[in-house]
């Protein structure tokens, strides 16, 4: 991503599927994370360590990264950002969006984990068009 | 792509009206508006290229 620092910005929306019933409390966990201002840190590795994502493992991450542990059992316990994950959940749902990962790039899509030339390919095209012909 | 800020208690939100092309042809599009979390944008807010990546952890 540095050939477009400063060009793109990236935004994670949540979306755990039904199949993996551990996936949600971790994705309210990365969010749980966030509140204490460590969002990436522990979302990379959640990526890390998938599958395991059992309630001890994701207060063992939080820990290890230096949060605030009361603070993070408070809120992963207390499902505080259920509702924000709910929220995405819906907001895939709306757009048709089924499987993941699925990328909008200014709003073109490209579903599944592609090579980064397909990237290239797409945000090139979306740059363009906002120089336009 | 249109993107507007809003301050909330402690969290800035990010509304992005997302275009969806619906069908290859890009005949019927879906207006859904997006709701994000500060913590999770990395970026200039300036940026002329948004990814938006809906994903999980499995």
């Amino acid at each position: 991503m540095t050939e477009y620092e400063g060009k793109v910005r990236m935004v994670f929306k949540d979306l755990p599927l039904p199949i993996h019933q551990l996936a949600r409390p971790a994705h309210e966990a990365a969010r749980c994370a966030g509140a204490q201002g460590r969002y990436w840190d522990y979302h990379a590795r959640l990526f890390a360590e998938q599958p395991r994502f059992d309630r001890e493992d994701l207060v063992r991450y939080a820990v290890d990264l230096g949060l605030d542990r009361d603070r993070f059992v408070t809120c992963l316990d207390g499902r505080h950002f259920a509702a924000a994950v709910q929220a995405d959940v819906e907001q895939a749902r709306a757009l048709g969006i089924t499987s993941t990962p699925t990328f909008l790039i200014n709003g073109r899509v490209l579903v599944g984990a592609h090579p980064v030339e397909n990237f290239r390919i797409v945000i090139g095209d979306a740059r363009r068009r906002l120089q336009g012909p | 792509m249109s993107v507007r800020r809003f301050s909330g208690p402690g969290r800035v939100y990010y509304i992005l009206l997302a275009l969806l092309a619906l069908a290859p042809d890009a005949t019927a599009l879906a207006q859904v508006t997006l709701t994000v979390d500060h913590a999770m944008v990395r970026g200039p807010e300036g940026a002329p290229v948004t990814i938006v990546e809906f994903s999980d952890y499995q």
